[in-house]
C-alpha cells in the first residue's frame, strides 16, 4: 500500500519564530518515503471541529529502524493551524499520505533556481536536499530566493544554509536581506541563467507565483510550481480543491490540486 | 475462542439486493477507483458514483469548499468525465469487483435526463440509476425539479419509461414538504428513494467581506446536517412504501443505525470518506458489532424498529 491513514505521535511542536510552528511526527515504520513536493492531510482523531484534515507540506523526512518521522513546518493562519500549535509533545495525529504529485527532476537541467515566498520553503527545503544527495546534481550550481513579509517570517533559514550556498533573502519590509518582493530579486539575475539548462522551483503564495508566471512569459525556463487549495479528501474524490489550467488545446479547465498536483508547470496554471 | 455468530447483512432494495446496507454517496466516492487503495470494494453494498451529465463538464471556479461548524460546504458545480467517458474509462475498473454499482445522474433539461439513461441502460456494469432531482431546470427559470412534486414526478415518470434498470430518486432538502415530493416520485414509479442531498447554505469571509465560495452559496453536508436528515427519512418513511435510503452526516456505525432504526433500509456515506477512506467499512464493522452485542441476528430485525 503506498498511502494510507497513519496515526503518529508528536515528538517536537514549537514555537520557533512569530507565528511560525515546527512540528515533528514519529509514524511506523510502514508510512511510505515521500517525494518533495508531496504533502500529508493532518488531523486530530474524534474531533468533528475542525472538520477536515489540512494539508501541509512534507518538510522533512528521516527513516530510523522501526519508525520513521516527518518535519511539517507551519504558520498558524486561522482554526485548525491554531489548534495544532497548541497540541503537546506526545499528543496523537492522524497523518493522511504521503500525497500528491512530487517534483519533477530533469537531470539535462543542472542549474536549479528556487523561488520561495514564506511558507513556500518547506517543500523546496526538502527539494534542495534530495537534490544535494543526488550524485547527478552534486556539482550543480544551486541559487535559493526565499522571501517573506519581514525578518521574522523567515523561517528554515539555518537548516537551508547548510544544504545551498547561494541564498539571497529578500524581506518586503527590509528587516533582512534586500529590500523589496523575492520575485524581483530573481528577475534582476535572470541573465545569469541560461533558459535551456535551468530549472526553477518555485512555492509560495498566490500573487508571488502570479509575478513569476509574468516574468517567465515567453521565455524557455521550465518551472514548476507549487500551488494551494482547499481540500477536503485530499485524494481526488471530490473534485473540491479545483485549480484552472490549459489544457492541450489551449483551452481551459480544472484539475486537482492534490491528485494532480500540488505541483504543476507554472505554464499550465491559469491566473485568475 | 468466542466464535461470531453468522449475521445476515443482505438488504433488499426493491428489485436490487444489497449484500451490506452500506453505499457510498454519490460525488464523494469519485468513481471507486480513488478509494481502492483504502478499501476492498468487494465489501460495500453498492457505489454511487459521482454525478453523469450527458456531456463533460468543467465544473465551477474555486474557491469550490469551505469547511463549517461540524460539515462543509460545497459546490464544485457537478463537474465530471460525461457519461460516454464513464462508460468507455471508468465502467469497466468497477466491474472487476463484485459490488454493485448505481449511476447517479443528473440533466438540465428532461432530454438530458432521457439520453443519460438510456446510456447507462446499454452498458455492461450498472445495477441502478439514481436521479439527482436538485439540479436546476433550465427551462423553468433554474429552479431545481426536485422543489416541486410534478417536476419530481415528471423526471422520474420519464427515466422509468427510458430505462429497465431500477431508479432511485434522490431527494433535496431544500423544500417546505420533502414527504409530498416523496409521494409523487413514488406515484411516478420510483423503486426507491433516497434522501437527503446537501443543505443550501452559505458563509462569509470577514477580510474580502464577501462569500467564501466563489459561486457564493454551497450545499452543506457533514455530521452538522444529520439531524435534519433523519427527521426528514422520518417523514419520508412514513408515507411511502418503496424502500428509503438515509443520507446525511453518518460519520459512524451509530449515526447509520439511527437512521436503520427509523426505517431506512440502506445509507450512504459522504463526508465522512472524506476524513476517513476507511469509512464505509468501519461503519460496516461496527454495525455488525452492534448487531453481535445485542443478539440481532439479521439486520433486517433492526430496520423500521421505531414505531410511535
Ligand atoms: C498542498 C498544500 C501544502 C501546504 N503546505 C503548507 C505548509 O507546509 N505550511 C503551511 O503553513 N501551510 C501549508 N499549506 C496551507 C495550509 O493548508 C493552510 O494554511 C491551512 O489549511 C489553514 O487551515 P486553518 O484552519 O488554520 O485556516 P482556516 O481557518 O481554514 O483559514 C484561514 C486562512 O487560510 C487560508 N487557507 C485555508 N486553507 C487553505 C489551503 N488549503 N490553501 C491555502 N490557503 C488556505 C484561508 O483562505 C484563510 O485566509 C498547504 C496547503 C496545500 C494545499
Ligand atoms: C463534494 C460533494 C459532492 C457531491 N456531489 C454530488 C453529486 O454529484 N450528486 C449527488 O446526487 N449528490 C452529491 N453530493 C451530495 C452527497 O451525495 C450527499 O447527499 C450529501 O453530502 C449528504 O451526505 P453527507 O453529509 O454524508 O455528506 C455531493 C456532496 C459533496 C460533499
Ligand atoms: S481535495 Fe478532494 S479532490 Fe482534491
Amino acid at each position: 500500500m503506498t498511502k494510507d491513514i497513519f496515526i503518529g505521535e508528536i515528538s517536537n511542536n514549537e514555537e520557533i519564530q512569530g507565528n511560525c510552528f515546527l512540528m515533528k511526527v514519529i509514524l511506523p515504520a510502514s508510512f511510505c518515503d515521500p517525494q518533495p513536493g508531496q504533502f500529508v492531510m493532518i488531523r486530530i482523531s474524534g474531533l468533528y471541529e475542525p472538520l477536515l484534515a489540512r494539508p501541509i507540506s512534507i518538510y522533512s523526512f528521516s527513516r530510523g529502524k522501526d519508525s520513521c518521522a516527518i518535519e511539517l513546518l507551519y504558520s498558524v493562519v486561522g482554526k485548525g493551524t491554531q489548534i495544532l500549535a497548541g497540541l503537546i509533545s506526545g499528543s496523537q495525529v492522524e497523518i493522511h499520505g504521503p500525497l500528491g504529485r512530487c517534483f519533477e527532476i530533469d537531470e539535462a537541467r543542472k542549474n536549479i533556481v528556487f523561488v520561495a515566498g514564506g511558507m513556500g520553503i518547506a517543500p523546496l527545503s526538502l527539494l534542495t536536499e534530495h537534490l544535494c544527495g543526488d550524485k547527478c546534481f552534486s556539482q550543480s550550481p544551486m541559487t535559493f530566493y526565499l522571501g517573506a513579509k519581514t525578518a521574522k517570517a523567515v523561517v528554515g533559514l539555518d537548516k537551508l544554509q547548510k544544504l545551498c550556498y547561494n541564498i539571497n533573502v529578500c524581506t518586503d519590509d527590509g528587516t533582512l536581506g534586500k529590500k523589496g518582493l523575492v520575485t524581483q530579486a530573481f528577475q534582476k539575475d535572470i541573465k545569469k541563467y541560461s533558459p535551456v539548462n535551468t530549472a526553477v522551483y518555485a512555492c509560495g503564495p498566490k500573487e508571488m507565483l502570479k509575478s513569476l508566471a509574468k516574468i517567465l512569459r515567453g521565455s524557455n525556463f521550465i518551472s514548476q510550481v507549487s500551488l494551494e487549495e482547499r481540500m477536503a479528501c485530499g485524494i481526488g474524490a471530490c473534485l473540491g480543491c479545483a485549480v484552472a489550467v490549459r489544457d492541450n488545446k489551449g483551452a481551459l479547465t480544472y484539475k486537482r490540486v492534490c491528485a494532480d498536483g500540488p505541483v504543476f508547470n507554472l505554464r499550465e496554471v491559469i491566473w485568475q | 475462542m468466542k466464535t461470531k455468530t453468522l449475521i445476515n447483512m443482505a438488504v433488499n432494495l426493491g428489485r436490487i439486493r444489497l449484500k451490506n446496507p452500506v453505499m457510498t454517496a454519490s460525488g464523494t466516492f469519485g468513481y471507486g477507483e480513488e478509494y481502492a487503495d483504502y478499501v476492498d470494494l468487494n465489501r460495500i453494498g453498492a457505489i454511487v458514483v459521482k454525478g453523469l451529465s450527458l456531456k463533460p463538464r468543467f465544473g465551477n471556479p474555486p474557491p469550490r469548499i469551505m469547511e463549517t461548524a461540524g460539515g462543509m460546504l460545497n459546490a464544485i458545480g457537478l463537474q465530471n468525465i460525461g457519461v460516454d467517458a464513464f462508460i468507455d474509462e471508468k465502467l469497466h475498473f468497477l466491474q472487476k469487483f463484485d459490488v454493485k454499482v448505481i449511476a447517479n445522474i443528473y440533466g438540465e433539461t428532461y432530454a438530458e435526463y432521457i439520453k443519460v439513461a438510456k446510456k447507462l441502460s446499454m452498458a455492461k456494469g450498472v445495477h441502478a440509476l439514481e436521479i439527482n432531482v436538485s439540479c436546476p431546470n433550465v427551462k423553468k427559470g433554474g429552479i431545481s425539479f426536485g422543489s416541486d412534486p410534478k417536476t419530481a414526478a415528471q423526471v422520474t415518470h420519464k427515466v422509468k419509461d427510458a430505462t429497465g434498470l431500477p431508479v432511485i430518486v434522490k431527494l433535496t432538502p431544500n423544500v417546505t414538504d420533502i414527504a409530498a415530493i416523496a409521494q409523487a416520485v413514488e406515484k411516478a414509479g420510483a423503486d426507491a428513494i433516497s434522501l437527503i442531498n446537501t443543505l443550501a447554505g452559505m458563509s462569509v469571509d470577514l477580510k474580502k467581506r464577501m462569500p467564501h465560495l466563489k459561486n457564493i452559496a454551497g450545499g452543506l453536508s457533514g455530521p452538522a446536517i444529520k439531524p435534519v436528515a433523519l427527521r426528514m427519512v422520518w417523514q419520508v418513511v412514513k408515507r411511502v412504501s418503496v424502500p428509503v435510503i438515509g443520507i446525511g452526516g453518518i460519520m459512524t456505525a451509530e449515526d447509520a443505525l439511527e437512521f436503520l432504526i427509523l426505517g431506512a433500509k440502506a445509507v450512504q456515506i459522504g463526508t465522512a470518506n472524506f476524513i476517513n477512506p476507511h469509512a464505509t467499512i468501519d461503519i460496516l464493522e461496527g454495525i455488525k458489532n452492534y448487531l453481535q452485542s445485542n443478539k440481532i441476528k439479521d439486520i433486517n430485525q433492526i430496520i423500521g424498529t421505531f414505531q410511535p
